[in-house]
């Protein structure tokens, strides 16, 4: 018997070397995404708090939820925010990238000013519409001037829920927009005259030319607005205050994470279990979203 | 090769295990302060790097100087998310020698094992602070105390004379108990058609305190604002927000919007504190020649006061020389010269009758400034110290229901201390 070559030993260590190469990405996945996740998932289990080691208490953070009023308004706004802002995020950003689609000159300056919200850092975005919409606010006057008289956007509980919404939704324009360009730019052309040769006129020709040729980038956008809105925090906390609104009437399900999980006195396990509910329902949304897809897809 | 998968696992175990052992064990140092002050401690703030940096670097050189061969590493964190930052220390075992704190900071971290006792480890030092300030770092069902009291400071009530007199109210005579404050907003809200508010806060666990209401029961075990003097309040405060003498967004506020609102005009009285005086001058250069000054509006004949102190970390690796210089931030000469620097008052015995705290020089500042001094000697620090964020949060909720009529204010303020004993109870 003789030894093995070294081509054999190279080739004999070949299987594992794709995994040599994974293993910094995988080692920071695990510490910073699967480690937590996991982590979290085993609190949710437990009454630990901020300073004090949890007890195995089973289900029991699952069945608090279902008596605490607080989780009912996180989930119903949550819920309420995607209901409100998808098709908000799905629709606007395609008709912007419509209108700053084409090559005309000047219209670089108008993606620019569309694109800058998504920039803008949340916290000044957040104190620049409350300022826009107190009750003292350029809003409010204005609409005093023409005899509206002065209303209630921060102060009450679903107009503070739409203004947060407004914001998400300017904010999130740009962002998609320029999904939606990309998009775009791979519809051909010659669809577009074939239908215009065939007397389709503008709105005909989006609804038969443009919505099914982008109709995936749709989906996509969807999938990810709806995860991103049932997740909202910044926006509803800039301008409901730390509280959640008139009597945390305006709590969103982050939000309540956020007052239950953290300082000193923090219900860590019960926190983790409503991040749990959170992560179970963006996973059913993006299924639900990519499932519809495929259904329609078939049909 | 199978090794090399294994190789990957044991490479991923290792590397992930070490951050489950965050913050667990006991490996301090000595829990008295009898050793040898010497080696590096941690020294953390609370937002006052911007303004007293050479303040404090001063008070570092002289106690390195002091006790040659320490060192003071001084660490100023963000008032923003301060609770969260300490909350992440002590949970992920780094927790600084010597941390500024509330005494709502020090509860949980001393039930949880972190905070030093003072009364063993320094007990010493007790005789130097004024004895309301060493009791208020105490925590009901524990024994000891838990942090050396630091400064002191209440605040006056500020008010816009030209809003008072436009209402037809003397502004030389502004309320100074709850009754005058109620008549008096509604007569506000009542001449301006509803445009001038009065307050622009919802009551708070200190309102219910000054009111007369009694917060706690006398072990600390349950929460008690829900008698018949809180409800009277709560009733009280409804009559304002429906006659819109209370500001309408003053259920979704917080200090700084409320402030804002007083800044702009659009309240007529505000808490603040005398360092709001220069703001006033250069913001509002109209309001503060228009501005009142008054004492905090009280039935119970004592103000509100809120304390701060400095504890020491009970699983420090160098426990003297982190009591040393806890005592040293906090002794009757630093406190007296950091209060000269900035509108507080010392917790240290004797340094209120200072001439400082006492003597008139005819500025508005000083005149604030010997109010509260004075006001200070009987002064109660209404917010019990085992009130955590959750619980004001579900107090607010509960008074923000009740004035919008969707609850009477008794349910309101027995929901309140329902959830806040659950919650107290949970604490541990």
């Amino acid at each position: 018997m003789t030894a093995p070559t070294a081509p054999s030993r190279i080739r004999r260590q070949l299987p594992s070397s794709p995994w040599l190469f994974a293993a910094p990405g995988l080692l920071v996945a695990g510490a910073f995404v699967l480690w937590p996740f996991l982590s979290t998932l085993a609190d949710s289990f437990t009454d630990r708090r901020t300073l004090i080691p949890g007890r195995f208490v089973g289900l029991a953070n699952f069945r608090e939820m279902l008596d605490d009023d607080m989780f009912w308004i996180g989930l119903r706004n949550s819920a309420l925010y995607v209901l409100g802002v998808v098709p908000a995020l799905v629709v606007l950003p395609l008709l912007l990238a419509l209108l700053v689609q084409k090559n005309i000159p000047g219209i670089t300056f108008f993606r620019s000013a569309f694109y800058t919200p998504v920039v803008a850092s949340i916290v000044v975005v957040g104190l620049i519409w409350v300022w826009l919409l107190d009750e003292r606010g350029l809003v409010n006057s204005l609409l005093e001037t023409v005899g509206v008289g002065r209303v209630g956007f921060l102060s009450d509980q679903w107009l503070l829920l739409l203004s947060a919404m407004t914001v998400t939704v300017w904010k999130g324009l740009g962002y998609y927009m320029i999904i939606y360009l990309a998009a775009l730019s791979g519809v051909p052309r010659e669809l577009h005259e074939a239908a215009a040769v065939d007397g389709a006129g503008a709105v005909r020709r989006f609804l038969t030319v443009t919505v099914p040729a982008v109709r995936s980038t749709m989906v996509l956008v969807g999938a990810l607005s709806s995860v991103a809105a049932f997740k909202v925090f910044s926006e509803v906390y800039l301008m409901a205050g730390p509280s959640g609104g008139p009597a945390g009437e305006d709590t969103t399900l982050v939000m309540l994470v956020q007052r239950t999980g953290t300082g000193l006195t923090g219900r860590v396990g019960y926190a983790s279990a409503l991040s749990v509910v959170v992560f179970v329902v963006t996973v059913a949304l993006m299924l639900l979203v990519l499932r519809a897809d495929r259904k329609e897809e078939r049909v | 090769m199978n090794i090399s998968r294994r190789a990957l696992i044991a490479a991923a175990v290792c590397a992930v295990l070490p951050l489950s052992a965050c913050g667990s064990g006991d490996d301090g140092g000595p829990a008295d302060a009898s050793g040898k002050i010497e080696g590096d401690i941690t020294f953390q703030t609370w937002n006052l790097r911007a303004n007293f940096k050479p303040y404090f670097e001063g008070v570092i050189a002289d106690f390195e100087k002091k006790y040659p061969g320490t060192h003071v590493k001084w660490i100023d964190q963000p008032a923003e998310g301060y609770a969260d930052k300490i909350s992440a220390d002590a949970a992920g075992g780094t927790l600084p020698d010597v941390v500024n704190v509330s005494p709502d900071l020090v509860a949980p971290l001393a039930k949880a094992g972190l905070a030093l006792d003072l009364d063993k480890a320094a007990g010493t030092y007790r005789k130097e602070y004024l004895e309301g300030a060493w009791a208020s770092h105490q925590v009901p069902g524990l024994s000891g105390t838990y942090a050396f009291p630091w400064y002191l400071n209440t605040g006056p009530l500020f008010y816009n004379k030209t809003l008072f007199r436009q209402a037809g109210l003397d502004p030389e005579q502004p309320p100074k108990t709850y009754d005058d404050l109620f008549t008096d907003a509604l007569e506000l809200a009542d001449r301006s058609d509803g445009k001038v508010a009065t307050l622009a806060n919802v009551p708070t666990i200190e309102d219910f305190g000054r009111y007369g209401v009694p917060l706690m029961n006398e072990d600390g075990t349950a929460f008690r604002f829900n008698d018949a003097k809180g409800v009277e309040l709560l009733t009280r405060y409804k009559e304002l927000y429906d006659a819109k003498a209370l500001d309408p967004q003053a259920l979704t506020a917080t200090p700084e919007s409320s402030g804002k609102k007083f800044l702009t005009g659009a309240v007529a009285m505000n808490p603040g504190s005398a360092l709001d005086l220069g703001n006033f001058k250069k913001q509002a250069p109209s309001l503060y020649d228009n501005i009142g000054i008054t004492e905090q509006i009280t039935s119970t004949g004592h103000v509100n006061m809120y304390v701060m102190g400095v504890m020491v970390n009970a699983r420090s690796k160098r426990t003297p020389a982190a009591v040393a210089f806890a005592h040293h931030v906090t002794d009757a000469e630093r406190q007296m010269s950091f209060a000269k620097q900035v509108a507080i008052f010392p917790s240290t015995a004797g340094s209120l009758d200072d001439p400082y705290f006492t003597e008139e020089d005819g500025t508005d500042e000083t005149r604030v400034r010997i109010a509260a001094a004075k006001s200070l000697k009987n002064a109660v620090n209404y917010t019990p110290v085992l009130f955590s964020e959750q619980m004001k949060t579900a107090l607010r909720n509960e008074v923000a229901k009740a004035l919008q009529g969707r609850q009477s204010p008794e349910e309101a303020l027995d929901n309140a201390v329902k959830e806040c004993d659950t919650l107290l109870r949970q604490q541990g």
